[in-house]
């Protein structure tokens, strides 16, 4: 643009933007202006990578959480000494991504607000809440408080005491997709004609969902979509204890899936492992 | 695990924590109110710059304006009091737009005073959030500020050649290509400041304009320097 203004101009030397070059000409490294903006160079690149550190950290966490889940599903079985082994193994691969992957997090970060960072290792956070309350409803039919699974996230290292934030939220919301779980199991329950647990998990299913419809949480965006997908999770549970009661006694349990499958209910918005 | 107990052991704890948030969420955005009512009365104070050449009138409503950041600090002092520790990117959604604003502000009167740019520090200074135990001047937040000054400015120096001021433009483009110069050092992510500074240009721009129509029609005072 200012090459055609210049033309038009003729002889005359004078541009658009002639004296910006003039003082970006005689800036040096002694400006200082350029000096104060290399030191805040510095510190938003030391925040960016920090940022980007935790995120590849989360991400590990993830990958690792969702081979637990499907791990965990495999304890459906007859079987009760695969089942030990699978909830032991699982036990110890969930202690693993405590003591060493958040501990990493936790110990970059025990220095700054980890507020500003809580957003990068967020979704790592909840996939493994959603793999240890799925655990301990397997392990022991129940789920643990925040303040106890808080517990897991205190370290202390050479003396020094630190912990890792972990926000309710997170918490809440992974119980939201561990709900998720709890509907594949429905499902598959039905498969190997497990009818009683069918009905244990959705019952199970209809307390949490009871919890979310109880809880008044203004700002909080993803509460309200994943409120939604865990009632179409419950709607498919509900249908499959219904379809048990009313046609059981018509067709063979391992069949009745077909049944239920078959029916135009598509809730699969959480992609679970493969 | 009975109903009664999902209910007790995991809901009912998370709605008090919800509870406890909005509590203090209340508290600050009614402290907010004490600090964007000055915050307004600043803006508007500075607008004189755009109606006058008179540098008394400018002083004074630079003065003013000194004064009415008493009343800020005042309240981010209060705000210290209410935000708890370690928590500061937990609410700062509550303040982040007005203490960007408040950072223009600071570094625009430094600007007609001085002439020179603010440093964070000094801007931290003014706005009352130095040395706080728990609130601090986020680097982001002042970049912001110090952004919206090249907006502001560049309207300024399209209103000084109105009312005949031909040296201002000079300054206000001197002044405002170091700053470019040194937002173009920074690695900025695809975040919301990086959307501001590619705004940068435009203001650049139209300040070259005027001062090529002042070069062009031979009205820049002792052309190439320019009086700080």
């Amino acid at each position: 643009m200012s090459r055609n203004r210049n033309s038009r101009h003729g002889k005359s030397k004078i541009t658009v933007g002639e004296k910006g070059r003039q003082v970006l000409e005689n800036i040096d490294e002694n400006n200082r202006v350029i000096k104060m903006f290399l030191g805040f160079r510095k510190e938003l690149d030391e925040k960016h990578d920090r940022y980007e550190k935790i995120v590849k950290l989360s991400r590990d966490i993830t990958i690792e959480n969702k081979r637990i889940i499907f791990l965990l599903h495999s304890t459906n079985t007859d079987i009760e000494g695969k089942r030990e082994a699978v909830l032991d193994e699982a036990c110890k691969r969930l202690k693993v991504i405590t003591d060493e992957n958040f501990k990493t997090i936790a110990s970059i970060l025990k220095d700054f607000d980890s507020y500003q960072y809580q957003k990068a290792y967020t979704s790592g956070l909840q996939e493994f809440i959603e793999a240890l309350v799925f655990y301990q409803f397997l392990h022991s039919n129940k789920i643990e408080s925040w303040e106890s699974i808080n517990k897991f996230f205190q370290y202390e290292q050479d003396g020094e005491k630190f912990s890792l934030l972990f926000p309710q939220l997170d918490f809440i919301l992974g119980i939201a997709d561990f709900t998720g779980e709890l509907m594949r199991r429905c499902i598959n329950n039905l498969g190997v004609g497990n009818v009683s647990d069918c009905f244990k998990t959705c019952n199970f299913v209809k307390d949490i969902y009871t919890g979310f419809l109880g809880i008044i949480n203004p700002g909080a965006k993803e509460m309200g979509r994943k409120t939604y997908v865990l009632k179409q999770s419950l709607a498919k549970m509900e249908l499959v204890c219904y379809n048990i009661q009313i046609r059981g006694s018509e067709i063979p349990k391992h069949m009745l899936v077909n049944v239920i499958e078959s029916s135009d209910m598509n809730t699969e918005e959480d992609e679970g492992f493969y | 695990m009975s109903s009664d107990n999902i209910l007790e052991n995991i809901f009912t704890p998370f709605q008090e924590c919800i509870n406890n948030e909005q509590d203090v969420r209340e508290e600050i955005r009614n402290i907010m109110k004490d600090i964007e009512k000055p915050l307004r009365e600043i803006v508007t104070t500075l607008q004189i710059i755009h109606r006058t050449h008179n540098g008394e009138e400018i002083s004074a409503a630079c003065f003013a304006a000194r004064e009415l950041f008493e009343s800020v600090r005042a309240g981010y002092e209060k705000l210290d009091g209410v935000v708890p520790a370690g928590q500061y990117y937990r609410y700062n959604d509550h303040w982040r737009f007005a203490t960007q604003r408040l950072c223009f502000l600071a570094a625009l009167i430094i600007f007609l005073e001085k002439g020179f740019l603010v440093d964070k520090e000094t801007t931290a200074q003014i706005l009352g959030l130095h040395e706080k135990s728990r609130l601090h001047l986020d680097l982001e937040d002042y970049l912001m500020g110090l952004l919206n000054l090249a907006t502001e400015l560049s309207r300024f120096a399209v209103n000084s050649v109105t009312y005949g001021d031909y040296n201002r433009p000079l300054q206000i483009s001197k002044f405002v290509a170091e700053l470019n110069a040194g937002f173009r050092l920074l690695n900025l992510k695809n975040d919301s400041l990086r959307k501001r500074f590619d705004a940068l240009k435009y203001d650049v721009k139209k300040i070259e304009e005027v001062v090529y129509d002042l070069s062009l029609r031979g009205l820049v005072p002792n052309r190439g320097e320019v009086v700080e």
